[in-house]
């Protein structure tokens, strides 16, 4: 006999609401069902309707946790859009804030990793660390969440030479703390006892759902957009992409913990190889008729940007298609078969940022006819 | 007069009053204590009355699916029980408040009732977040009550007696059963199944909240959940009076610099040291899964407990 253990919309291992809908036998998980659209922002509508500048701010609040990634992915869209180039000056400092961000997710990541599992130390020293970082991102951009870094043609901020000192510094604690984050998960005997061969993915099914981020190099698929498909500067920096073999929720925080040790290596070659020069160009925003894509390496893997120009202020259309959505369709295959102490960890294991991911279709259930409707149609429902 | 020191012993010493009062503190201690290890300021001490204060006086709600007098009765079994274990150990000497009324096999089975009103209560709730957590706690149970039994039962052996006041008088002698070698695979296993009685990491499997929300407890709210909680408290304080009495030699007085101590005190620093060994154990690791749990107290933890019991048996 099974039974239906619901969690979501609202349950302590979500941090965002939506809806799992377990079908259990026992402890065993035998299917599961997701729903979405719980957190809908209405974003991307929202895009058409203001400029070019505006949008940045926009974008920039789809996600809390990547915000930067988001600018600099819309803002690399539109400079191609435009036509011009950014100072190389600005790709640099668009690096170092974006490897920052990269270290504070994972190591966000981390923590409510550990809290799933039920460690509660670990959760709270790893948020500490990560305090950390986030007083690095101030100093720099003078916000310690939403970064508001970004613009159409650079960066507003430059990092100035007496702050170098300082990040150095505090790279060299994260390092150390880093490092005895994956000594720890690689010896302490009740971490493993939860952690290993648990929601594995395998590398077949990592390519046949199209898994990306740290959700597919865990399970040894060599995907990374930075390396692949480089932006900004990432030609010039060298680094590892991080791969393990096992593909169960172990490899996956490994790959995040090691992805720390190689973001603190490329903001330090940053740094050091940054080039003097402006920060900003002039960008006209009356942009001609143009169409691009952009991708880019968020800390939950790729990223997608597309953009159509219409000749006014405002773009005709923006896409973003966020990593989670790329990653769900792997969830499934990682939950049947295993046990409900396994859904918190297991579901937070693919780092899931539900209100991203979060898109509204409309399809008519009888014909599977999708179809649009209009403000008033949707005031009127009440939508 | 026997008829008012029972009600006076009941309600007032050791009974309900005292135990929720210490109870209450000490779990206010641990959780300052847990948030100093982790790194975190921590609730004032006293937090623990004002959240049970703050339950009590909130409105009794009882979901639909819920109402039945076993979801009602649970709670207050529970404490009561927690209540009763209290005059059966010894706390201000070495007598218990009740004289020559029970041994080890009724507390035993005293201690067990807690623990079986959590789950009824999770099964009468009608959530599948009760009925897993007590589908959960009914396995856990199976697991570390063997052990218990096993590491009381190498004490038992050692001194010859069930009568705990017999145990402490044979600890004022031949110095404290924690001591002794023999015994010491016993007490390590008994400090683990208290780790499982008392659900704490990484034994908090029934109310693991990252899964299942609270467990058996997940719709009980207002006072009854403020009983659950005292019911909780006072458990804690009883399992730690027991451990203290059966290897740390029980409550004893001392004379320090010529100003007698009387042997209460004795009995909150060593019940505090046990809650606080516990507090320790359970912010250095991560939660085990249910099945990890079980086969961890049918190999490891009853294997240390047979050598003692094996040890104890043989070696004179």
């Amino acid at each position: 006999m099974t039974f239906v253990v619901p969690v979501g919309p609202q349950h302590p291992a979500l941090k965002e609401p939506e809806f799992f809908k377990f079908e259990v036998k026992g402890e065993e998980i035998v299917d599961v069902d997701i729903r979405f659209g719980y957190a809908h922002k209405g974003i991307e509508e929202a895009l058409q309707r203001r400029d070019y500048k505006h949008d940045v701010y926009l974008v920039e609040r789809i996600c809390g946790i990547c915000n930067v990634v988001h600018t600099t992915t819309y803002c690399q869209a539109v400079e191609k859009l435009a036509g011009v180039e950014p100072p190389e000056r600005a790709k640099y400092i668009r690096v170092i804030i974006l490897e920052l961000e990269r270290i504070h997710s994972h190591l966000l990541w981390f923590g409510i990793a550990a809290h799933q599992i039920g460690f509660n130390t670990l959760f709270m020293l790893a948020w500490r660390d990560r305090e950390r970082v986030m007083d690095l991102r101030e100093l720099i951009s003078g916000n310690r969440v939403t970064s508001a870094t970004n613009t159409i043609g650079g960066v507003r901020r430059d990092v100035k030479p007496e702050q170098v000192s300082t990040i150095l510094r505090g790279l060299d604690e994260l390092e150390r703390s880093a490092e005895y984050y994956i000594d720890l998960f690689s010896s302490d005997r009740t971490i493993l006892a939860r952690c290993t061969d648990v929601g594995v993915l395998t590398k077949d099914d990592a390519r046949k759902f199209c898994a990306v981020g740290p959700l597919a190099r865990a399970s040894g698929v060599d995907t990374d957009v930075r390396s692949d498909h480089p932006y900004a500067v990432y030609d010039k920096l060298s680094f590892k992409v991080i791969t393990e073999r096992e593909g169960d929720v172990w490899a996956k925080s490994i790959v995040r913990l090691r992805e720390i040790l190689e973001s603190i290596r490329i903001v330090r070659q940053a740094i050091k190889e940054m080039p003097i020069g402006p920060i900003r160009t002039k960008v006209n925003i009356e942009i001609p008729r143009n169409e691009t894509i952009e991708r880019a390496e968020a800390p939950r893997g790729e990223l997608f940007y597309y953009a159509l120009s219409n000749g006014t202020e405002r773009p005709e259309r923006v896409r973003v298609r966020t990593p989670t959505y790329a990653n769900f369709a792997s969830i499934k295959r990682m939950f049947v078969g295993g046990t409900v102490a396994e859904i918190p960890i297991v579901m937070w294991s693919i780092d899931p940022c539900f209100t991203c991911n979060d898109r509204v279709s409309l399809v008519d259930s009888r014909t599977g006819k999708t179809f649009t409707l209009s403000l008033e149609e949707l005031r009127k429902w009440r939508l | 007069m026997e008829f008012l020191s029972f009600i006076l012993g009941s309600l007032v010493f050791p009974g309900l009053l005292f135990a929720s009062l210490i109870g209450l503190l000490y779990i206010g201690i641990d959780r300052k204590v847990a948030g100093h290890m982790q790194n975190r300021i921590g609730p004032p001490i006293w937090q623990e009355f004002l959240d049970v204060g703050k339950l009590l006086s909130k409105e009794d709600i009882t979901p639909g699916a819920a109402q039945s007098p076993i979801f009602t009765a649970a709670p207050l079994v529970a404490l009561g029980a927690a209540v009763t274990v209290m005059l059966l150990i010894p706390v201000s000497s070495a007598q218990p408040t009740l004289t020559m009324v029970a041994d080890l096999i009724v507390i035993i089975y005293l201690l067990n009732i807690p623990a079986i009103c959590m789950m009824l209560g999770g099964y009468s709730s009608g959530s599948p977040f009760g009925a897993t957590g007590a589908g959960r706690y009914v396995v856990q149970l199976f697991g570390y009550e063997f052990v218990f039994i096993l590491a009381i039962l190498a004490a038992v052996v050692r001194v010859g007696s069930l009568g705990l006041p017999t145990i402490v008088g044979y600890q004022a002698q031949q110095g404290w059963l924690v001591l002794d070698w023999r015994l010491l695979p016993a007490v390590i296993a008994a400090l683990v199944a208290i780790q499982g009685k008392l659900l704490r990491v990484p034994f908090d499997i029934p109310e693991a909240e990252s899964e299942i929300v609270h467990g058996p407890l997940t719709e009980y709210s207002g006072p009854k959940l403020a009983i659950w909680r005292l019911a909780y408290d006072v458990e804690t304080i009883v399992v730690a009076g027991l451990f203290a009495a059966l290897f740390l030699g029980g409550p004893t007085a001392y004379v320090i610099g010529g100003i007698q101590i009387p042997s209460i005190v004795d009995f909150l620093i060593k019940t505090l040291a046990i809650v606080l060994l516990t507090t320790t154990l359970r912010n250095i690791m991560a939660r085990l899964r249910i099945d990890q749990a079980l086969k961890f107290y049918w190999t490891s933890a009853t294997l240390l407990a047979i050598i003692s019991l094996v040890l104890v048996l043989v070696v004179p």
